[in-house]
């Protein structure tokens, strides 16, 4: 189960990344584990727009501290974030 | 000349810290020791006095070296932000025609396609991240010639190129860099630098900044836009250190660096100080050494500039203004001015004279500059140049007034260049490229008023009679095309745009949705 919730997390974030920094590119122009950093898929204000979908997206708020690699830089790394986020604060 | 300062430095004092990034500590020895092997293996390649030598490195220790090991060389540094796309690539390289490129492994891909279309380079220099490892386009110790250009690593030139003792004699009037800068024509105009440019203005900034051997500049702005370059230039020639840190886009790791490395400057545009404020820890923070902060690349709004010296009250706070043809800086707010004059961009920085000049354009007073740090003019563009060099004077193309006491504020610009974060965007080169989709019609790019970006790029476009399309076509076509920040982040189709009574567009009632009255949206 958590498995099928993480996948939907990740397909979730893939799409919205693949639609708004890539433009539409294909699935495999994005690896689950690619640093938006490192490849350069993301700026500095795209991380906002990022961090402002995912807080609707998955009703979780992003504190400024945060902001962070180890919770942000990749499809993997943000949807496990976003789990976290979600386990410790239930709706 | 810079690399002449920091063979001097390299001399006094091999051991102070120059460049920190990451857990990496490059001090002054080793960088000229880099600079001095790049330089021998450029002219063992057979680099002349005034060859252009292109860069598309990140801010780095191998960017410095890179950058001044072609001005050791006697060359011409041509530094290009690494996102251009093969298409970019090309009307730049065709412009200055490089002999040689010195490119990260990660941006070869928009290189060899640009290779393929044709280049003058005769020779590629590949450097490696720290710690990455890529496919093996060239072998560790041999020259591969590929598609008729020899490849390099720079990490194996560092390691084995011989120290060169003799250097082509180059004068300070000798040109040391061009930057690209987007021109109101769509074409990228390459804005010929000499050493004296960069020696005069860093003179000028350290002046009013009071930079010394002290300093530490943290560094977020890239080195290849003048602003970055001018931070570049002046902390070496004060023998300063640079702090390197490209994860701007996790502003705290940032502050986090800045605390740990006891920054005493830091300079930025007003994108980099509205995701501060917005979204960083920066208020639970203390930089007990922070002496300066730095703002150029267009207004910042007044409300962050309060919010900025209230968080920072113990740092001086610099407003400044200029332009990559005046190398970077034209004038200063001094720190106790700023909040006294909410909008000034201050006075003229040292050894920069301005006036203010009707010109039969525009209403409004135009700026015009003289000094040492004026550009020499544009690569290969007589004709541009004479348009904004006329009597050895600089017409910068920004409007301003002045007020009783010599403070200037500028009130527009002629141009309709977007300034978004740190870019300079031509609208003219978008529109060429929306103009290609058989679907459109017309396209005008306008800059519009973005919180964080101080503008964003919208293209309102008229389709062929009958057709439709979505806004994605349109980003994802601009996308093949154009480097990531030139992409319209809006796209609204109209049926027809207002015009004056000549028909021309009248642009500036396209920047709201409210001002296209009378125009409905498909």
């Amino acid at each position: 189960m958590t498995e099928v919730i993480m996948d939907s997390i990740t397909r979730i974030i893939k799409n919205f990344i693949l639609e708004n920094f890539l433009f539409g590119a294909d699935e495999d122009a994005l690896g689950h584990d690619d640093s938006f950093l490192e490849k350069g898929i993301i700026d500095s204000t795209g991380v906002l727009e990022l961090v402002s979908f995912i807080e609707e997206e998955f009703s979780i708020s992003v504190g400024d501290e945060e902001l962070i690699p180890e919770n942000l830089d990749s499809v993997n790394i943000l949807a496990r974030f976003i789990k976290r986020k979600q386990e410790s604060n239930p709706e | 000349m810079i690399h002449k300062f920091l063979s001097e430095i390299a001399y006094k004092m091999p051991d102070k810290v120059a460049v920190i990034q990451g857990k990496r500590c490059v001090t002054y020895g080793d960088l000229y020791l880099g600079v001095s092997r790049l330089a021998a293996f450029l002219l063992d390649r057979g680099v002349q006095v005034s060859d252009r030598v292109a860069i598309m490195i990140l801010n780095s220790p191998e960017y410095i070296i890179s950058y001044l090991g072609v001005q050791q060389a006697g060359g011409i540094s041509v530094a290009l932000n690494p996102q251009y796309s093969a298409y970019e690539l090309k009307k730049i390289f065709d412009n200055c025609l490089p002999d040689v490129l010195v490119v990260e492994r990660k941006y070869l891909k928009a290189v060899m396609k640009t290779i393929d279309n044709g280049t003058s380079l005769k020779t590629l220099i590949i450097v490696d991240s720290q710690g990455m490892k890529g496919p093996s386009l060239i072998s560790n110790k041999k020259e591969k010639v590929i598609s008729g250009i020899s490849c390099f690593n720079l990490q194996d030139i560092l390691k084995n190129a011989k120290n060169e003792n003799t250097y082509p004699a180059i004068t300070e009037k000798d040109i040391a860099s061009i930057h690209y800068t987007s021109g109101t024509t769509g074409e990228p105009k390459g804005v010929m630098l000499s050493h004296s440019n960069f020696i005069t203005n860093a003179n000028s900034i350290i002046k009013y900044l009071n930079l010394t051997e002290d300093d530490r500049a943290m560094v977020v702005l890239p080195f290849y836009y003048s602003y970055g370059t001018s931070v570049l230039t002046t902390h070496i020639k004060v023998c300063g250190s640079l702090v390197l840190e490209n994860s701007f886009m996790y502003p705290n790791v940032v502050l986090d660096k800045m605390v740990e490395e006891e920054v005493t400057g830091f300079a930025g545009v007003p994108s980099t100080f509205a995701i501060l404020l917005n979204r960083s820890n920066i208020r639970n923070y203390s930089f007990s050494k922070l002496r300066y902060v730095t703002q150029a690349g267009g207004p910042m709004p007044p409300g962050h500039t309060r919010e900025l010296a209230e968080i920072l009250s113990d740092t001086e706070i610099y407003i400044m203004y200029g332009q990559t043809e005046a190398t970077a800086r034209l004038t200063y707010l001094p720190p106790e001015d700023l909040l006294k004059r909410p909008g000034s961009i201050g006075k003229p920085v040292p050894a920069v004279e301005i006036e203010l000049i009707k010109t039969k354009d525009v209403e409004e007073k135009e700026i015009v500059c003289t000094g040492g740090n004026v550009m020499v003019g544009y690569w290969n563009d007589p004709e541009e140049t004479k348009k904004v060099l006329r009597g050895g004077r600089l017409y910068t193309g920004d409007t301003a007034r002045m007020d009783d006491e010599g403070y200037l504020y500028i009130v527009g610009r002629k141009s309709d260049m977007i300034k978004s974060g740190a870019h300079r965007i031509s609208p003219k080169e978008i529109e060429e490229i929306i103009l290609e989709m058989p679907e459109v019609h017309e396209a005008a790019v306008v800059g519009i008023e973005d919180e964080v970006m101080g503008e964003s790029i919208k293209a309102v476009i008229v389709l062929k009679d009958g057709l439709k399309m979505e806004a994605k076509k349109v980003q994802k076509h601009c996308m093949q095309k154009l480097a990531p920040f030139k992409i319209p982040k809006e796209v609204v189709f109209v049926k027809d745009y207002p015009r004056t009574s000549s028909g021309k567009v009248q642009k500036h009632l396209l920047k709201t949705p409210q001002k296209v009255t009378g125009h409905k949206l498909i």
